[in-house]
């Protein structure tokens, strides 16, 4: 006599579509202070004021954080592939390195912080630097945990769909993060 | 070993403050986020009585110690309405009422019991800011720092919270739904939930990205510009006027659509049109961009063609959904019977009110007038948030079995406190919009200066919008009454 297993019926990837919306909550909040930044920063030059003093912003640090943010999203990239074809080791690999990578970005930005000839109330430029680049060391050191956590869960052994979907959710993230701070290098970095 | 296992067992019992918070189940969670919001909305009301009794002086203060103080309270009334109220009450029936009109249940009950239990750590810390001298600035500059930036992180939580609890109710709409489900076979309250979530989960960061930089440059050093005292609520007060608080009347629309269907057992004949009226309505709310603290040299934000066209446009969309919703009245009349349900009765009085909310703040608009800064602007605000808390109530009322339980429904007592609220509505919105067409500002102050020199014949219409605050007031406290022996009755069945 056959017997039919009954399986219940899988979500249409719930975990993606939540890191979507997500995400996309902090892209609307990057959005906001990078509107800001730029329109602020627009009317500075009008008047034909000084936006930052010459020589205030190096352009080899946001570079080198620009450079560790395009291999981290490789590295992103690679763990998802390895997911995907079930690669446990590589995957585990991958993901270890974009959390390695993630935070080297975090040292860089606070070696930088200390490192940088401006205080945070030398005036709005300053302000709203300190609260760009640091919001975004914030989004990288989530970015972050949330590997950790996914390493974890690799480590203990749980390779199942749901976990394919916790690192293409992670994945949806950490390409935002790199987006956004490619946003920060060009408009703030390289543009000054 | 039994005994051992049995003792252990015993000592890990739960109590009922543990089960409370450490629960799961959007039910419970649901009563936290409306109860919770409907007691913030009490506490917004009374704060708008008081600065109704204080405007009954223009020349000098009364209830509070000077324009500072009241200008606290001001702004409480307001953030207290929106942030701490409405948007809590309406997640409350978005994590219980909406998951089954899904046919799911609730994706990530853990993350949305985490998202409750912050809006009400944020909530708290918000409260507690406004009471200790802080609130979100003042215009003399004679708050306390600290305060101010503990109500800063305060309603950082509370965003916090909103958004993860709204990326948990949009999940299950969008991939929670049951299979075979399609967006367009939504009930309206989760449709409308859907496009209003996705509009405030938009909104909402970018006010987060607000108050960060109003943090950043609060603390520890002379404020450059953005934590100034009198910059603070510039900065923030987008999110509480035209066109950012329209979005909070979507799930209301919804409501009232279900309501009147439900119990007029009549389906909605343009069906369609009405789903596409209402996202129209989502979108033309979306207010993030009207930012007038940051405005340039030029035409201002609020007199922008987006920001005029927008107001103009919501008033023929509204006009739309409530024409659906006079539709089926009209085709399902004969299913009411001789005593309509109060609910249907409370949000249909809603949808009129927004849609009066919405003429009102066309008029705001029309730049010859110079109404944006007037009491017409408060006018629009309490006509909308009045709207808003009838449908929610009219909600509560109608799914309340969910929520708290079959027993101890009183529909007259919710009929009464709804006409309160309905006609409170219509006082305080109707003296207000006349005040404003008299030149009385919408922070007025204490002294006739800032209240920018009005007519004298504003003392008798504040008297009038006065008296609509405590009508408001008092429906909404015989609500919170009616709701406690609601959950009581309930709760002595069960026990």
């Amino acid at each position: 006599m056959a017997t039919t297993v009954t399986t219940p019926p899988t979500r249409p990837r719930t975990l993606v579509v939540a890191s979507a919306f997500g995400t996309g909550s902090v892209v609307m909040y990057f959005g906001c202070l990078f509107a800001l930044y730029f329109s602020i920063r627009h009317d500075a030059m009008a008047w034909g004021s000084q936006w930052y003093p010459e020589g205030a912003i190096q352009l080899v640090p946001g570079g080198m954080n620009m450079s560790t943010m395009a291999m981290s999203a490789i590295t992103m990239g690679w763990a998802v592939h390895a997911v995907l074809n079930d690669d446990r080791v590589h995957a585990t690999i991958a993901m270890a390195l974009t959390a390695v990578l993630g935070i080297a970005m975090v040292n860089q930005t606070v070696f930088y912080f200390k490192d940088i000839g401006l205080s945070i109330d030398a005036s709005e430029a300053a302000t709203l630097l300190f609260t760009i680049v640091g919001s975004h060391m914030v989004m990288v050191a989530v970015g972050v945990l949330w590997l950790g956590l996914l390493l974890l869960r690799a480590l203990g052994g749980q390779d199942t769909s749901r976990h394919r979907d916790l690192v293409s959710a992670a994945a949806l993230y950490w390409y935002a993060s790199v987006a956004v701070y490619s946003v920060i290098w060009i408009g703030i970095y390289i543009a000054k | 070993m039994t005994t051992t296992d049995n003792a252990a067992a015993s000592d890990s019992a739960p109590t009922a403050l543990e089960d409370a918070v450490t629960t799961t189940d959007p039910v419970v969670l649901g009563r936290v986020w409306g109860f919770g919001g409907m007691a913030s909305v009490l506490l917004a009301a009374f704060a708008g009585f008081l600065v109704g009794v204080e405007r009954l002086d223009l020349a000098s203060a009364g209830v509070f110690d000077g324009a500072d103080g009241l200008f606290q309270f001001w702004s409480a009334y307001r953030v207290a309405f929106v942030l701490l109220g409405v948007l809590p009450a309406l997640m409350a029936l978005a994590t219980t009422v909406v998951p089954r009109q899904c046919g799911g249940s609730l994706v990530f009950p853990r993350a949305a019991a985490l998202a409750c239990w912050t809006w009400v750590v944020g909530a708290g810390m918000t409260i507690v800011g406004f009471l200790v001298d802080g609130g979100l600035g003042t215009p003399g500059g004679g708050g306390e720092r600290q305060a101010t930036a503990l109500t800063l992180m305060g309603l950082l939580l509370v965003i916090c919270g909103l958004l993860l609890a709204s990326v948990c109710v949009m999940t299950t709409i969008v991939s929670g739904r049951a299979a075979g489900t399609g967006l367009r076979d939504l009930p309206f309250t989760a449709w409308t939930t859907l496009v209003g979530a996705t509009v405030w989960t938009g909104m909402l960061p970018v006010l987060a990205a607000n108050a960060v930089l109003a943090y950043v440059d609060l603390r520890g050093r002379p404020a450059v510009r953005f934590g100034a005292e009198d910059a603070i609520w510039a900065q923030l007060s987008w999110m509480f006027t035209h066109p950012a608080i329209y979005v909070l009347a979507l799930p209301v629309l919804g409501i009232a659509l279900d309501l009147v269907s439900s119990t007029t057992r009549t389906a909605q004949a343009n069906r369609d049109v009405l789903l596409v009226a209402t996202a129209a309505f989502g979108f033309l709310s979306f207010g993030a961009f009207a930012q007038t603290f940051f405005d340039t040299p030029g035409t201002p934000i609020a007199e922008e063609a987006i920001s005029v066209v927008a107001a103009f446009a919501i008033v023929p969309v509204t006009l739309a959904i409530v024409g659906g919703l006079a539709d089926t009245l009209r085709r399902g009349a004969a299913n009411l019977g001789p005593k309509p349900p109060a609910e249907a009765v409370c949000s249909i009085l809603a949808a009129l009110l927004v849609l009066a909310a919405t003429v009102v703040g066309a008029v705001r608009v029309i730049a010859p007038l110079e109404l944006l800064d007037t009491s017409v602007t408060g006018a629009h605000f309490a006509l909308l948030l009045g709207a808003v808390i009838l449908g929610l109530g009219a909600g509560f009322h109608h799914w309340g079995e969910d929520l708290v339980g079959p027993e101890g429904r009183r529909p007259g007592m919710f009929l009464l406190g709804g006409l309160a609220v309905a006609g409170g509505t219509a006082l305080v919105g109707a003296a207000d919009l006349v005040s404003g067409l008299m030149d009385q500002a919408d922070f007025t102050g204490v002294d006739l200066a800032t209240a920018g020199n009005p007519d004298s014949a504003v003392d008798g219409l504040n008297l009038v919008s006065m008296i609509g605050s405590f009508a408001l007031l008092a429906g909404l406290a015989l609500w919170i009454l009616n709701g406690s022996l609601h959950t009581a009755a309930n709760r002595k069945v069960a026990a």
